[in-house]
């Protein structure tokens, strides 16, 4: 394991036609908490889903959780990643229970775990309801139970404050908490600077593929 | 960490209830083959010995042909973000193509349930041999929902792709329609049906082995 | 230099076939229209040729990971839709007047027509892509899934077809004996077409080289994420 939870050297990205890192570095150290801001189309989610390991980068070096991006490697340290996405990832058919019971399960986890992780978000009440029947807060809310059942080393959100009441967004800044006190790392793509700079200690931005700390 | 047949059964309990809920197959494609149904003898003709010679063969095209959309409904479908969290959530790719593959294939079987009592009623087919219909119409489920699900996970994240799936699909049917059809046609003329029942079973076998080896190329390739 | 080289070759040789294949006496059963033989069988070896060498690239670029197969497998694909298209409708021509039928249910005929949809199927879904990567990995799974299950396809049909003799066609396969000139004017065909091939293939995959070479060009040329989105201004008049 090396000493620093992710470390970019000179990475590049591109999708398609478009190039979201050029030779882009970046370090995240445990216990670290880090804002990335940058303007609408930057590829803050995609820089998120490099981190989480769902892209291969196409030039430089980078390591997450001590795994080469670049090898196949990478997904052994994905159960260690907790990941929300801002587009909506429940099963709209399904309740909010059966959609958290099924993560459960995947990862080898009971429905017990399941209900109360649903408890922990403040969603008990609301299990049986279809995700489709949830507003975009509870959907939200019900994601972040998902990650609540296996507590990752690396959290990472993106725009986590949308759609949130007050509590959630304390749900919000209680989870970041939690992860950087196990000296784990939490990277938080959005808009809100004011809400996310209070939880953060570094800010990084992401503009023109590069990243400026 | 669960195990791959755990996590496959956890992919076809989600499929299931997700048509449970949604009704894609039973209200949608089922109706729309039984239309396919009605409508052929209208084109080709409605005297009974020419619907009861051609009916077996009729209902072997509708079902592979409208079969093709149980593997591209959309409630069985990940979408990008839903792709993310299982890829992260520790899913093995081969235990969802499993899964889904089992899904699409008990679904695809109350198609052919259904489309069999449609097309018995319209074309008065002769149903000798009837006993080994329950091999036939699994393995042909099967088969169908491999391949549909295999060519559903080919064009999987490339948006919009999915009107390909039918084109990938269709041409490689071609042993499974023969398969089917001279097997019905074997118990009519009283003959064995077992080479054909090994030549769908062959497709199976390759077509499952296939989707198993390439799942996880498929998943890390978007 | 070498592409040169080997398009005069291609169109030399192409040019002897055909003079071999309109100069050698008509066939004694079919007359002239016996020599569209001389470009059909060409055509039909090419069709196979050209997916063998698509299937071998996609195994080769699945294994390496090199871009290079991947444009091989994609150029081979295209000649071979190509000459597939055109065996069966140079076919179809000859067989009109040979047969009196456009189409016959031969399970060489059927398997051809359903290798041109299946490899027309494999172009489709390489259009539906513009990551090479991602499109070369998809499209040799797809490559490699359909020449698995040509085979068996192949094989059900001729299988088939064996239960059902056609009842009134003759079999293309009844073959008569060949006499020598005509047969070396079918072997002429059959090289003409072959150099013709590679020649098409280093060009085509000459251009798939150049085609990402401009992507990557144009790539590094700055659209960068972000850029499109601009400031944005109410001002600007939006009604006449």
């Amino acid at each position: 394991m090396t000493t620093t939870l992710v470390e970019f050297d000179d990475v590049s990205l591109r999708l398609g036609t478009t190039q979201i890192l050029r030779n882009a570095s970046f370090t995240l150290a445990p216990g670290e908490s880090v804002a990335l801001f940058g303007p609408n189309g930057s590829g803050k989610t995609t820089l998120l889903r490099l981190i989480a390991t769902l892209l291969k980068p196409t030039g430089g070096s980078a390591q997450v959780l001590g795994a080469d991006l670049a090898q196949a490697a990478r997904i052994n340290v994905r159960s260690h990643i907790g990941y929300v996405g801002h587009e909506p990832a429940l099963y709209p058919e399904m309740t909010l229970f059966e959609n958290t019971d099924f993560a459960a399960r995947l990862s080898g986890k009971t429905s017990q775990e399941a209900m109360r992780a649903l408890a922990a978000v403040g969603l008990d009440g609301a299990a049986e309801r279809r995700a489709a029947q949830c507003s975009h807060g509870m959907r939200r809310r019900a994601e972040f139970a998902r990650v609540l059942l296996s507590p990752p080393t690396l959290l990472l959100l993106d725009e986590p404050h949308s759609a949130l009441d007050a509590d959630a967004a304390a749900l919000v800044n209680e989870m970041a908490l939690q992860v950087t006190e196990r000296a784990g790392g939490v990277v938080i793509a959005s808009h809100d600077r004011e809400r996310v700079h209070e939880m953060t200690n570094r800010t990084v931005e992401l503009s023109g593929g590069t990243l400026v700390s | 960490m669960t195990s791959i047949p755990r996590q496959a059964i956890e992919i076809l309990r989600r499929d299931l209830r997700r048509e449970l809920r949604t009704g894609e197959v039973l209200w949608v494609t089922i109706p729309f083959g039984a239309i396919a149904l009605l409508l052929i003898p209208l084109a080709v003709g409605t005297d009974i010995p020419l619907l009861r010679s051609l009916g077996p063969g009729i209902y072997w095209v509708v079902v592979l042909l409208f079969g093709v959309l149980v593997a591209m409904r959309r409630s069985g479908a990940d979408n990008q973000a839903q792709r993310d969290f299982l890829a992260l959530s520790g899913l093995d790719p081969a235990a969802r193509f499993v899964g889904q593959a089992t899904a699409n294939a008990l679904l695809l079987l109350g198609f052919e349930l259904v489309l069999g009592v449609v097309s018995i009623a319209l074309y008065d087919s002769s149903l000798t041999g009837w006993p080994w219909l329950l091999l036939i119409l699994p393995i042909a489920a099967a088969g169908l929902a491999l391949l549909g699900t295999l060519a559903a996970h080919i064009v999987e994240s490339l948006g919009g792709a999915t009107a390909l799936v039918p084109l990938l699909v269709a041409p490689l049917s071609v042993p499974l329609l023969l398969g089917a059809t001279q097997s019905m046609e074997a118990l009519r003329l009283g003959r064995s049906i077992l080479g054909w029942l090994l030549v769908m079973l062959i497709v199976m076998l390759t077509l499952a082995i296939a989707g198993i080896l390439t799942a996880r190329p498929l998943q890390e390739a978007q | 230099m070498t592409r040169t080289y080997l398009q005069i070759a291609a169109i030399g040789t192409m040019v002897t076939a055909l003079a071999a294949g309109l100069l050698v006496p008509a066939d004694a059963v079919q007359g002239d229209v016996g020599r569209l033989m001389y470009v059909h069988v060409p055509g039909a070896w090419l069709a196979y040729l050209s997916f063998l060498v698509t299937l071998t690239a996609s195994v080769a670029f699945l294994f390496t990971r090199k871009l290079r197969w991947d444009r091989i497998a994609v150029s081979s694909a295209e000649i071979g839709v190509y000459f597939t298209g055109l065996t069966i409708a140079l076919g179809m021509i000859w067989a009109k007047p040979i047969w009196g039928v456009w189409w016959t249910w031969d399970a060489r005929l059927i398997l051809t027509a359903v290798m041109f949809f299946v490899y027309l199927g494999y172009l489709a879904l390489r259009k539906t892509m513009t990551d090479p990567i991602v499109r070369a990995k998809r499209s040799a799974v797809f490559g490699i899934l359909a020449a698995v299950q040509i085979p068996i396809v192949h094989f059900s049909v001729e299988w088939w077809r064996s239960l059902h003799q056609p009842a009134t066609i003759i079999r293309p396969d009844a073959s008569p004996q060949i006499d020598p000139p005509l047969f070396a004017a079918l072997m002429m065909g059959v090289a003409a077409f072959t150099v013709a091939y590679v020649a098409l293939m280093a060009v085509r995959i000459e251009l798939a080289r150049v085609d990402e070479a401009i992507d990557a060009a144009h790539n590094s040329n700055a659209v960068v994420a972000g850029d499109a989105v601009g400031r944005p201004n109410l001002k600007v008049e939006i009604h006449d």
